[in-house]
């Protein structure tokens, strides 16, 4: 290091007086403050009847032409919205093909008709194919068209019950032979089923309603106190 | 052209102009695409001739020992709504059944032995906010011209025949009362279930000195004799359900073609909303379809 003279050092600041002119210019050109506005450079187009294999490799977004806006189809009407409850509708129409009066769902309605059948009646119920069987209505079900009733009964001292499906085509008909004494308090009457409470075979009482019916069809060539349906 | 043209420098410059700059040209390496074999295939020596019969290990072959089972024509994508009974209007009885519906099912795709190695049709069902959708799969709705899809199902038919028109609605009357379909789809998941629930295995004794091991399976296989190891495919506890199943032989017992709604008799796998594909039952004969439903000129023949 060596240490330059004194004199030397005080000269310095005439340095940049020596330098050419040019270049002082261009230095203070370089330092302006100034920002001017440019625009920022578009890409030049690319040449006419360039390959194919070419303008594969162009990123997509920088290709000539840019991909088209995809057309988006709308949806057609749809049969969920119509049809919301599907297995609803499905019950429906066999309710109106089974019932269309709804002569049998008003029978069984025991919470709106007050003529239904009610628990503790006892009910005969007739078939299209197999005997007919009349018992105590211990139960009903209401389930629109699967609605169905539980009769019970004693064939030869051995309790015997039937689930029968009120709506059912094979059952021909439903008559109430009687009606119980006094409303039950229970919707289910499977106390019945106890010895204590079993009501026993109920043959006579519908043998003796037949026998009333065939009387009073002889005479009046109408029905009994039951209601046939 | 001289192959040693430069060691021939004197007479460079009685060449004409084009020939040098034709062989500047070879010199620069070509650049190619894609990926290419060093080892590309070579037509074989043998097994060549008009009359040699199909071998078993190729997609012709393939495709002949399929053709029996493959349907003629494609099935539906449908939703399970629930279960109900009906009454048999024959017999009286009452059957139980699964209440089944479309949902806008189009035609999106076809799928060629040309191009993909087998005959399909795919279908789409629902509808999928187009914003909710990758783009790509956006530009395959879009290119079929049918709304955005939320299902996408394929189904497999024996030959072109069976290919119907890309954009189509498919509707409940597709399938007649009284033909069978297949159902598949996939069944309710149990999660992690043991091997008395999974496998129906009989566990182990109430009492007899068994402790903490009532539910679990004995041995996993035999000892020294056996090879000392578990079997592959050993039944044991693991994930249960949620796997497609396929119920065969359900019979049609009702259609609603102003609801989308298709009954069948019998239970369908998988819990209620979920989509079930229905194709024409492949174990019985073909149903017979009016010529006008297919779009090919040779009608549905039924065999067996």
């Amino acid at each position: 290091m060596a240490n330059p003279s004194p004199i030397l050092r005080q000269l310095g600041c005439f340095r940049s007086l020596m330098k050419p002119q040019s270049l002082q210019h261009a230095q203070i050109s370089r330092r302006s403050i100034t920002t001017a506005y440019t625009p920022k450079s578009q890409p030049l187009d690319f040449p006419s009847k360039m390959p194919k294999t070419f303008l594969s490799q162009i990123p997509t977004h920088l290709q000539p032409h840019s991909r088209k806006k995809l057309k988006v189809y709308p949806p057609p009407a749809s049969a969920t919205t119509t049809c919301k409850d599907a297995v609803g509708a499905v019950n429906q129409s066999q309710l109106e093909t089974l019932d269309p009066t709804g002569e049998r769902k008003a029978l069984f309605d025991y919470r709106r008709n007050p003529r239904s059948v009610k628990v503790g009646d006892i009910v005969r119920v007739t078939f299209k194919n197999g005997d007919p069987f009349a018992g105590v209505c211990l139960s009903i079900r209401l389930r629109g068209h699967d609605t169905s009733f539980l009769l019970r009964n004693q064939l030869s001292r051995v309790g015997v019950e039937m689930w029968v499906k009120a709506l059912s085509p094979n059952v021909e008909s439903v008559e109430i032979v009687q009606r119980t004494a006094h409303r039950k308090r229970r919707a289910r009457l499977y106390y019945m089923r106890q010895p204590r409470h079993d009501m026993g075979t109920v043959e006579n009482i519908v043998t003796n309603y037949l026998r009333q019916k065939q009387g009073l069809r002889g005479i009046k060539g109408r029905g009994g106190r039951g209601q046939r349906r | 052209m001289p192959p040693r043209i430069l060691g021939n420098l004197p007479q460079l410059p009685c060449l004409p102009k084009g020939s040098l700059f034709t062989i500047i040209r070879a010199n620069v390496p070509t650049r190619s695409f894609g990926i290419r074999s060093l080892n590309p295939p070579k037509a074989s020596r043998f097994n060549v001739g008009a009359d040699l019969p199909v071998l078993k290990s190729t997609p012709t072959a393939a495709l002949e020992r399929k053709s029996r089972t493959l349907p003629l024509r494609t099935g539906t994508i449908v939703i399970k709504k629930g279960m109900t009974g009906l009454f048999d209007p024959e017999t009286g009885k009452r059957v139980p059944c699964t209440v089944l519906q479309l949902d806008r099912v189009e035609v999106v795709s076809h799928k060629t032995r040309q191009i993909h190695g087998y005959n399909a049709v795919q279908l789409g069902s629902g509808w999928k906010h187009p914003s909710n959708m990758t783009k790509s799969l956006l530009g395959h709705f879009s290119a079929s011209g049918v709304s955005p899809k939320r299902h996408v199902y394929e189904f497999r038919v024996k030959d072109e025949a069976g290919l119907l028109p890309v954009g189509q609605m498919i509707n409940a009357d597709w399938f007649q009362t009284g033909q069978y379909v297949d159902a598949r789809s996939h069944a309710k998941g149990k999660g992690f279930a043991g091997v008395m629930k999974r496998h129906g295995f009989g566990g182990q004794d109430r009492s007899h000195g068994v402790s903490l091991k009532h539910r679990s399976m004995g041995s996993s296989g035999p000892g020294q004799g056996g090879g000392s190891r578990v079997y592959p495919g050993k039944k044991m506890a693991g994930n249960m359900g949620n796997q497609q199943n396929t119920v065969q032989n359900l019979k049609i017992l009702k259609v609603d073609s102003e609801n989308g709604i298709i009954v069948v008799q019998g239970a369908v796998s998988g819990p209620k909303g979920c989509q079930v594909r229905i194709q024409d039952a492949i174990k019985k004969p073909w149903p017979e379809v009016a010529p006008a439903e297919l779009p090919a000129e040779t009608p549905a023949e039924p065999t067996a």
